[in-house]
């Protein structure tokens, strides 16, 4: 709790410092700021987007900042069974940044808090997106209440001789959560990452290099309220196979601790041509997690092993309007590690032993994306935009002994697009809309485990996986108010409501999500 | 500068390398899962018992929840493929009828690591005529209250003349072993023939005061309370009325316990006695035996590095075993030796009513043999209601008050 003080009044230093005119700098020039300017603002970097935060400086950035104050709401059964049936998040957040001495420096910090409403499968995790095949589900109905913190910033000194950048970007992310029914849980994670990085500046090319280092904790603990009454769970080892284990009584399912490293690098270039720019970035990570139950004893669920390969080409062509083309293929690779154990039950010893590990499961995740912008009008605040994009993803997973496979192969398009309507000198109204259909080429899912009878099976994993291979549509809008409040025009309230609606073509469910924020740009 | 730079990437890297580098070593070279080959050897000691022609083989993998079935020949080897590398318990199972007499063989290996192809596995098998007394039925996990609390006074043992011949359950202990519940931690034992025992924790016996003779199809009931359990005072949602059992374990009456009809067990051995004799609704492991020399509590031994009294109990004497547990995530954490009861039984949670009973064999004549394998994995079976004196077993004689 100490930790979450600390981040807290982080947070408050950091937005205080992005949203105070008094450090407005050097480049601030009168300009009205708006979400669309800095959503203009960023779509015209090149580096924004990659691991090197010393790239950042070549982007000749402009100062900017905003607060925003959103609350979301989801509604609706097409979902996951680990997704609430009701969902309300309250987020606030910060982003900003400037230039400082020759350099730049950026920062953000949000804050969310969020409640899940009738959640089913999940007893621990706070979030599935590393893909973590270890972690505990049980069969009860139950809301998750969920906070999280995070703190992210890069920083690019000035061009050393013209010729040198350093950099360095950073991010630091807490979350906790707590399960509301028995089994109940509570899961904490830190995580932290950390890129330094260069570029050398040769005439119009540009050569970049980034390293980076990631450490993350998680602890899950599983208790009962009602001590009288054991409850159930299921300890999962990937595709719906693992091992039932009870909360509750003298033998009760342990604490599970997560703990892994990340290191990797990448590699940028860049070349300037006219109005053209382009930038070429690879980056690897390669990464280690083990997970750890009962640590006083400690013993080994398994251990996760990542690989990631990722190469994108950005191009943007300044001019009178602004165009930008992304193409980005990602590949990564996740061994599922399991041990063999034997505990020593010598007196002064009384230990796990490792006898054996293999890989029992591969997780595999291929993603290729194309995404096209265009902004009309080369002021700060587009006049309207439009963009279109297509991704395709497969997910190919294998658990070896039993033998079970899962592969689920989407391919997304969209469009969408946002006009602005001027509402006298210091308002306009911005309204977009964007629709993606979601086309399922292909998928399976073979359990080939113990007990095909199972719940897990049957209530969870299959229906998860109808979930995944159902093509959908979705329809969005959103509408925001923007006026200007400051006497020099530059500061900007706004708000803005957002609706989402997706429709499965094979299910007669549906989900919706809608966002209402209120924010200021400076 | 450019020595600061290189100053600053090298500090960098060695602070990333250092960090992750255990981690990273440990697992860098691990390789994907192969089936393994196991062989398996039999060593029969089977004394003057006939040799079955063949041998039930069952690999189980308690974690994985994997188990592979085959049979052998009493002369051969078996090699079974497509093994998931892990820690099994080998059963090796026959039973043979000859001579009037139904000879049961078992041996066992418990959690052996079968890791690399190819390695021998060596089990021991044995042999016995089936026993004349077995545990039939056991609830111990207790029930709910109409209030929903817990209630425990409820749990017996039902003790059965399994064979066709009269039986005196004179002098008869029941006995819980260490450690109480099941546990990957169990206590080390002093000497030599240390495993030649299971060590007591409390040992209740049978009268030696008269004869309890036992006709074939009859049992016995010792109840932790012999009392209606379902009368309104106790729990009226309790599964059994004990008013009928034959013997109690009367520690002391209390406003709730009372000195019923039937007859007090004595309390052998028990360093630290409670009010009443709970045993461990998480399953306990209990032997019956009858002991060939008087029981006397000083002799108790303390197992290494604990204060813990306990009572030896030659293996030899014990006339039947079962091991239970608290849930089927345990079954692999033996505290029986395996030439006792090579498996394990549970109802699977506290407090839920439920027992575990033997299964019927066959029915001879009227009279009802139950199975009695020595592995109560596959001897018993869960019971959704207990039941005393279930498949028509008869009390005994000389209960007058049933």
């Amino acid at each position: 709790m100490k930790n979450f003080k600390y981040i807290y009044w982080a947070g408050v230093l950091i937005t205080t410092l992005l949203t105070t005119n008094v450090v407005t700098a050097q480049d601030a020039a009168v300009k009205r700021t708006s979400p669309a300017s800095i959503e203009r603002l960023k779509a015209g970097s090149l580096w924004m987007d990659t691991y090197n935060g010393a790239g950042l400086v070549l982007d000749n950035l402009s100062y900017y900042s905003d607060l925003k104050f959103a609350y979301g709401y989801k509604n609706g059964d097409y979902k996951l069974n680990s997704d609430g049936e009701r969902e309300r998040a309250i987020t606030v957040s910060s982003e900003g940044g400037l230039k400082f001495g020759g350099g730049y420096i950026w920062g953000s910090f949000s804050y969310v808090n969020e409640a899940q409403r009738n959640t089913l499968f999940n007893t621990t995790m706070l979030d599935f997106d590393r893909r973590m095949p270890y972690y505990t589900v049980d069969k009860n109905l139950s809301d998750f209440l969920k906070q999280s913190y995070n703190l992210a910033m890069k920083v690019a000194s000035k061009p050393l001789w013209n010729k040198v950048i350093l950099g360095a970007q950073a991010e630091y992310r807490t979350k906790v959560g707590a399960k509301q029914m028995d089994p109940r849980s509570e899961t904490y994670v830190y995580s932290i990452n950390v890129k330094p990085s260069a570029v050398v500046i040769m005439g119009n090319h540009r050569i970049g290099i980034n390293f980076e280092y990631q450490n993350l904790v998680q602890e899950s603990t599983t208790t009962n309220s009602d001590t009288q009454v054991n409850q159930d769970v299921f300890v999962l080892r990937g595709l719906g196979n693992g091992y039932e284990a009870t909360v509750g009584g003298l033998q009760s399912l342990g604490m599970f601790v997560y703990k892994g490293n990340q290191v990797g690098g990448g590699l940028q270039y860049s070349y300037l041509m006219d109005e053209y720019r382009f930038l070429l970035s690879g980056n690897y990570i390669y990464g280690m997690e083990d997970v750890i139950s009962s640590p006083s004893k400690p013993k080994k669920e398994g251990t996760v092993k990542t690989q990631e390969i990722e190469a994108k080409l950005v191009a943007i062509k300044d001019g009178d309007n602004l165009q930008r083309l992304e193409l980005s293929y990602a590949d990564s690779k996740l061994d599922g590690i399991e041990y063999v154990q034997q505990l020593d039950n010598t007196y002064e010893v009384q230990r796990w032993v490792v006898l054996y590990k293999s890989i029992r499961s591969d997780y595999k995740e291929q993603i290729a994306s194309f995404k096209y912008d265009f902004f009309r009008g080369a002021d700060k605040n587009y006049k309207w935009r439009a963009g279109v994009l297509a991704q395709y993803k497969k997910n190919d997973d294998i658990y070896y002994i039993p033998r079970s496979t899962e592969m689920v192969e989407n391919l997304f398009m969209g469009i969408n697009g946002k006009y602005s309507f001027g509402l006298g000198k210091k308002s306009n109204l911005l309204v977009g809309a964007n629709f993606v259909y979601k086309d399922n080429l292909d998928g399976h899912y073979n359990y080939g485990g113990a007990k095909p009878d199972s719940y897990i099976i049957t209530d969870f994993m299959t229906p998860d996986f109808e979930y995944m291979t159902n093509s959908y549509s979705m329809f969005g809008g959103d509408v925001s108010y923007v006026t200007s409040i400051s006497k020099n025009g530059r500061t900007s309230l706004f708000v803005k409501a957002a609706v989402d609606y997706y429709k499965p073509v094979d299910l007669d469910s549906d989900r919706i999500q809608s966002t209402f924020t209120l924010g200021f740009t400076f | 500068m450019k020595n600061k730079i290189k100053i600053f990437m090298v500090f960098l890297w060695a602070f990333a390398g250092l960090t992750a580098c255990d981690q990273f070593d440990d697992n860098a070279h691990t390789k994907k899962v192969e089936p393994v080959r196991s062989v398996i050897v039999l060593d029969l000691q089977l004394g003057d018992a006939p040799t079955p022609s063949e041998f039930n083989v069952k690999l189980i993998n308690y974690n994985e929840r994997y188990e592979i079935n085959k049979t052998m020949s009493s002369d051969g080897m078996l090699t079974v493929d497509d093994v998931i590398p892990g820690i099994y318990t080998i059963t090796v199972s026959a039973e043979m009828n000859e001579h009037g007499f139904t000879y049961n063989y078992s041996g066992s290996v418990v959690n052996t690591e079968i890791i690399r192809s190819g390695v021998r596995q060596v089990v021991k098998v044995e042999s016995s005529k089936a026993g004349n007394l077995v545990l039939k039925e056991v609830f111990y996990c207790g029930s709910k209250t109409p209030s929903g609390g817990s209630y425990f006074r409820d749990q017996f043992y039902e003790i059965y003349n399994n064979s066709e011949t009269v039986q005196n359950v004179k002098g008869l202990c029941i006995a819980i072993i260490n450690p109480l519940t099941a546990t990957a931690n169990l206590p080390v034992w002093a000497g030599e023939d240390a495993d030649k025992y299971v060590y007591a924790l409390q040992i209740w016996q049978v009268p030696t005061d008269q004869d309890y003779p036992l006709n074939p199809g009859e049992s016995i009931i010792i109840a932790q309370m012999a009392d209606n359990h379902q009368k309104p005072t106790l729990n009226p949602n309790s599964p059994v009325n004990l008013i009928t059992a034959e013997f109690e374990t009367l520690v002391r009456t209390s406003s709730i316990i009372s000195d019923n009809p039937a007859i007090n067990m004595t309390m052998a051995f028990w360093p630290s006695p409670t009010p009443q004799w709970l045993t461990t609704v998480f399953g306990g492991a209990f032997v019956i035996y009858f002991p060939s020399q008087p029981i006397v509590p000083a002799n108790y031994v303390t197992p290494v590095g604990s204060t813990t009294k306990c009572y030896k109990i030659p293996i030899s004497e014990v006339v039947d075993a079962l091991e239970l547990v608290g849930n089927v995530n345990q079954m692999n954490l033996k505290r029986m030796p395996t030439v006792l009861d090579a498996g394990a039984a549970t109802v699977g949670g506290t407090y839920n009513g439920k027992s575990v009973a033997r299964k019927v064999k066959e029915t001879v004549n009227g009279r009802v043999i139950l199975y009695d394998t020595n592995n109560s994995t596959n001897d018993f079976e869960v019971m959704d209601t207990p039941m005393i004196r279930r498949y028509g077993a008869k009390a005994p004689s000389w209960n007058t008050w049933d």
